[in-house]
């Protein structure tokens, strides 16, 4: 049996965790003791510092041959209420409404439903007016699923589908569509669009091709704990390939997305908990050895959860997100956009330092330490503080009957 | 130049301290009692203090002067007395302004029998009288004049000083010439020793005046004055100190504290143990439930890493309460009116006398919500309203007979700012008010409306609000009549993390002395909803560090209750982890008739699932904390 103890001795001594060391993680009944040690972790990597950037959302089409049970956005057929098909001028027109007034973005993100009725040249018109409209703003476009789709319904290989989109101006990929992973869970709530391995291929060629991607995990509906660490160690794997091989681009962020019930086929399941937020993201920076940043997403986990999220292993909170509609169809609580203050004060707040970076988490602006008037005061890190705090906690174990949680998500 | 603001104990045994001060154009002096003293120290308003020493080691992180009150021997004006030995007292009488001497009387009852008598606060004159009308097993502190030679009319009796030095072997000091590091300079310090030059040589006139004053022998005076206390604080007096801070710190009765020399003015003087003591070393300490100081408190509130000091609010959690449960009650909130004549600008409810849209709750109505709380199986309702100027005590009398006559519910009602509104309009004391309402069927206060318990922060956001020392007072009263309350705090306007600090050991000082408070809860201003929800407005990690210090310094209080309402779903559930034993109450909506049983079901489902995945059982409670069964009525199907 492991123990946190034997979990956290590997973690000081850079031993890399395995599946049973990532479900004890996620089985171990204190919470705190579980953020302490991702919190170490974080801060090794990033001090305090934590990134954010400014970016804008455009989603073109919601049409999608796909039948997502979680989805609250696709609308599958043309002529359905509510569907929305934009045209490359219609979406220039979106895109200049989301952007008007406010400081030109450092990022683009496109996902979008997989429209049968759009021709491929679409999507590269719609890249090139990207670049007409924002040239230096980075364009991360097209989820993974996307990917394998146009290459399905193109018939193209995923590498020709890829190569065209970067002649067209794509610059990365963003992470969305890896849901989990397991075929048990993909059969259950997305049981017609790429496969795990077909998902893991396209991020595969794309870090061959120089294309950054970042890679996603939707928890808190129908999968287990074992689901979670499972996906997990998956996408560690393909890192690890993507670093022995020397592959120009590998996964830069790993960003957990909480499952919301709201207008989608799934809504009998309460979605996951704020003490899950944590636990995950915390089992994730621990797991994910080899993966730079992780991600409180303050869209999917509000903006109150990222601040805690900010101690618990996430070193990111994403950005400004301008016109977010995913979920906002499922009933988020979050706002719709943070302005850069409001996210440098998001930051400060917990604690941190902010970055504001680009894409490639290249620094764009740095920010001065300076915590809020009338809150604590940022303490001073010391040298083996964790380990305290660990030795303070394990005389405790003893007598702690809280028990754990009584495991996965059902 | 700024005038130096001196405050001081107003008591014979200062004069010589003090009176002197009086006539200095430098000094603006102040003299009052003990807890008044204190607080103008601690909360700025006074530059240096003439301070009871448990109340030195209660804001924490001061230095002394050499000048002080202490004694010898028999002190005379500190005296425990009975009709029976001390050990066989079940009840102790006392004054409980006096905090030094009464966590001294507490020591010696532990040294001699191990274990505290039922204390009970009353003015020194009751004290006196209860000791003489009880069958039996009533002793009482005395403090002050009454005490001189009090000792010699009962068969039992201890002075205390003189307890001490036979228990120790050394002088008592009761207070000192105290100040926040930095503040006792070369000019403060003059004028406080020059002061005492004069009033030293004066004690006899002091003496003499008192006597012809208070109509007392001028010789007992004067003895008193020149040889029971002496007012030069030696080495003997700093380890009679040392003894007394390690004692009561030891019986968890004070925060662990030293009250030093400033550090330029004695260099010879070994440096004290606690001074800059690490962070991690307070928390821990904390953790294993030593007192904390203001000062200690707010260094830890301030610096401590976010996980020790979680890990060390979790740890006192548990042994607060059941360590692996959370509490919660069904109950609903119900406004009898929103007419109001103060006129909060932060409030959007209330609406003034004759307004169209103002109300009073008919019967009717009243029956049909309480009604739907006890289908819904709710156990209490939370009662509070505006300041009606027409509404009388007997509508309130009436209305809670009826209540209490028609439905079991348990009646948590009228915030200290009703309770004082009723008073002044019944031109009665808050205490007559109590007592009937009692009577009607109040079973506990709750503890809204505490705001920040500094007064410049209360003048500042609601100026028609109540002072700190009427709220606590209303509290106090209805815990010496057997109600029970709840005591909150709402931070995040105008006051400082060191404001935050004075509020929860104002709290902790009155539940040492009353053992009141239920439970404790916290939260942030809320903005008024309409406008942009900003990412925390103070910060939820702020908010997780001030219910985690919240439950380190309230030592004395069992529970602590997370506020999901504020906080949301989420940071509620995490708060549990953070210090919190308990989640409030169920929301019960105002503006659902028909399927309200449907709602409260779902609620309750969902603060049940809450408090599971975060790893605890969750039980239901009443109003005074105590565990209920499980809800009997099945889950309605289709409730979506």
């Amino acid at each position: 049996m492991t123990t946190f103890a034997d979990i956290a001795a590997k973690v000081h001594a850079g031993i890399r965790l395995d599946e049973a060391d990532g479900l004890a993680l996620y089985e171990h009944p204190s919470l705190l003791e579980l953020g302490a040690l991702a919190n170490e972790v974080r801060e090794k990597r990033h001090g305090d510092r934590t990134f954010f950037n400014r970016n804008v959302r455009l989603e073109v089409t919601n049409v999608c041959v796909a039948s997502c049970r979680f989805c609250s956005f696709a609308k599958l057929e043309r002529g359905m209420p509510g569907v929305v098909v934009m045209t490359v001028d219609d979406a220039r027109r979106a895109l200049r409404e989301k952007i008007a007034g406010i400081e030109p973005p450092t990022e683009v993100h496109v996902v979008n439903g997989l429209d049968p009725q759009l021709p491929f040249s679409y999507y590269e018109d719609l890249l090139r007016m990207l670049h007409d409209e924002l040239p230096h703003a980075h364009r991360k476009c097209f989820t993974a699923v996307e990917i394998h789709w146009f290459s399905r319904h193109y018939s193209m290989p995923v590498r020709r589908v890829l190569e065209r989109l970067a002649d067209a101006g794509l610059q990365s990929l963003p992470g969305g569509g890896a849901e989990i992973f397991h075929p048990d869970v993909r059969k259950k709530i997305c049981d017609d669009k790429a496969t795990a391995d077909e998902w893991l291929e396209v991020h595969r060629q794309a870090h061959a091709l120089g294309l950054f991607t970042n890679a996603t995990m939707l928890y808190g509906h129908v999968e287990t704990y074992a689901h979670r660490v499972d996906h997990v160690l998956r996408l560690r794997a393909l890192q690890d390939e993507s670093i022995e091989q020397r592959r120009p681009a590998r996964f830069q962020a790993f960003i957990p997305l909480a499952f919301h019930p709201a207008g989608n086929d799934m809504r009998e399941l309460p979605g996951p908990t704020g003490v899950d937020d944590l636990r995950t993201l915390a089992v994730s920076r621990l797991l994910l050895d080899n993966v730079d940043h992780v991600k409180a997403y303050w869209v999917s986990s509000t903006p109150k959860v990222a601040q805690i999220g900010l101690s618990f292993g996430a070193d990111d909170v994403d950005g400004t997100i301008v016109g977010e509609t995913i979920y906002a169809a499922a009933g988020k609580q979050a706002p719709n956009v943070l302005a850069v203050d409001d996210l440098v004060r998001l930051i400060r707040e917990a604690g941190r330092v902010p970055i504001e970076r680009d894409t490639l988490y290249r620094v764009v602006r740095e920010f001065p330490r300076a915590a809020p008037e009338g809150a604590f005061k940022v303490r001073e890190r010391r040298q083996g503080k964790h380990l305290r705090v660990i030795a303070l906690a394990a005389r405790r174990d003893v007598d702690d009957p809280g028990g754990a949680p009584t495991g996965g998500v059902s | 130049m700024k005038k130096l603001r001196v405050a001081g104990v107003g008591y014979l045994n200062a004069a010589p301290l003090t009176v002197p001060l009086a006539d200095d154009p430098e000094v603006d002096l102040f003299l009052g009692a003990p807890a008044e003293v204190a607080r103008r120290l601690s909360e700025d308003e006074a530059d240096v203090a003439l301070l009871p020493v448990a109340a030195a080691a209660t804001i924490g992180g001061l230095e002394r002067l050499d000048l002080g009150i202490a004694t010898k021997n028999r002190v005379r004006s500190v005296v425990l007395v009975a009709n029976e030995p001390l050990e066989s007292v079940h009840t102790l009488a006392l004054d409980a302004s006096s905090r030094t001497s009464v966590v001294l009387a507490k020591l010696e009852l532990l040294a001699r029998r191990g274990s505290l008598p039922k204390l009970v606060s009353m003015s020194p004159a009751d004290a006196i009288a209860a000791v003489g009308i009880a069958d039996g097993g009533v002793g009482a502190l005395v403090i002050g004049d009454p005490a001189i030679d009090l000792a010699e009319r009962y068969p039992f009796a201890v002075d205390l000083g003189e307890a001490w030095r036979a228990r120790t072997g050394l002088p008592f000091v009761f207070a000192a010439w105290a100040a926040k590091k930095g503040a006792l300079d070369a000019r403060a310090i003059e004028i406080l020793e020059g002061a005492a030059m004069v009033g030293l040589a004066a004690r006899d006139r002091y003496a003499e005046e008192y006597a012809a004053k208070q109509g007392l022998s001028a010789d007992r005076c004067r003895s008193y004055l020149n040889e029971a206390i002496t007012h030069h604080l030696g080495d003997d007096e700093r380890a009679g100190l040392d003894r007394f801070f390690d004692d009561a710190a030891a019986a968890r009765l004070l925060p662990r504290a030293r009250l030093d020399l400033p550090r330029s003015a004695a260099p010879s003087l070994p440096s004290c143990a606690d001074r800059g003591r690490d962070v991690d070393a307070l928390v821990e300490d904390a953790a294993a439930g030593a007192r904390l100081s203001a000062d200690d408190a707010l260094r830890i509130y301030r610096q401590a890493d976010l996980f020790s000091l979680a890990l060390a609010a979790d740890a006192v959690r548990k042994r607060k309460s059941a360590p692996d449960v959370v509490t919660y009650i069904v109950d609903r909130n119900v406004n009898y009116t929103n007419v109001c004549t103060t006129s909060c600008r932060f409030c959007a409810f209330y609406r003034p006398l004759g307004h169209e849209e103002g109300y009073v709750l008919s019967r009717e109505i009243f029956r049909q919500k309480l009604q739907e709380v006890v289908a819904a199986g709710g156990v209490q309702i939370l009662l509070q309203g505006g300041l009606h100027p027409e509404l009388r005590i007997e509508w309130y009398e009436d209305l809670f007979r009826w209540i209490k006559n028609e439905f079991h519910l348990g009646l948590h009602a009228l915030s200290p700012e009703e309770i004082l509104h009723v008073a002044r309009l019944e031109s009665l004391p808050v205490r007559t008010v109590l007592q009937r309402l009692h009577a009607a069927g109040l079973d506990s206060v709750p503890g809204g409306g505490a705001e920040i318990l500094v007064d410049r922060v209360r003048r500042n956001i609601a100026k028609a609000k109540c002072t700190s020392d009427e709220w606590l007072g209303v509290m106090r009263t209805a815990h010496h009549l057997g109600l029970r309350s709840s005591a909150t705090m709402m931070y995040g306007t105008v006051d400082s993390d060191s404001d935050r600090i004075a509020h929860l050991i104002k709290l902790r000082e009155l539940q040492d002395e009353t053992g009141g408070f239920t439970a404790f809860f916290c939260w942030d201003f809320q903005h008024e909803k309409g406008t942009r929800i900003a990412p925390g407005d103070h910060g939820t990690v702020l908010y997780l560090r001030t219910q985690a210090i919240a439950r380190l310094v309230l030592d004395n209080f069992d529970h602590v209750g997370s506020s999901w309402v504020t906080q949301g779903p989420a940071v509620g559930q995490i708060a549990l982890r953070f210090g919190a034993d308990d989640w409030g109450s169920v929301m019960f909506e105002e503006n659902v008739v028909s399927s309200a049983g449907t709602t409260f079901r779902m609620d309750a489902e969902r603060i049940e699932r809450q408090v599971k995945s975060a790893g605890f059982r969750v039980v239901r409670r009443d109003v005074r904390y105590r565990h209920l069964g499980p809800l009997s009525a099945p889950l309605p199907t289709g409730a979506s």
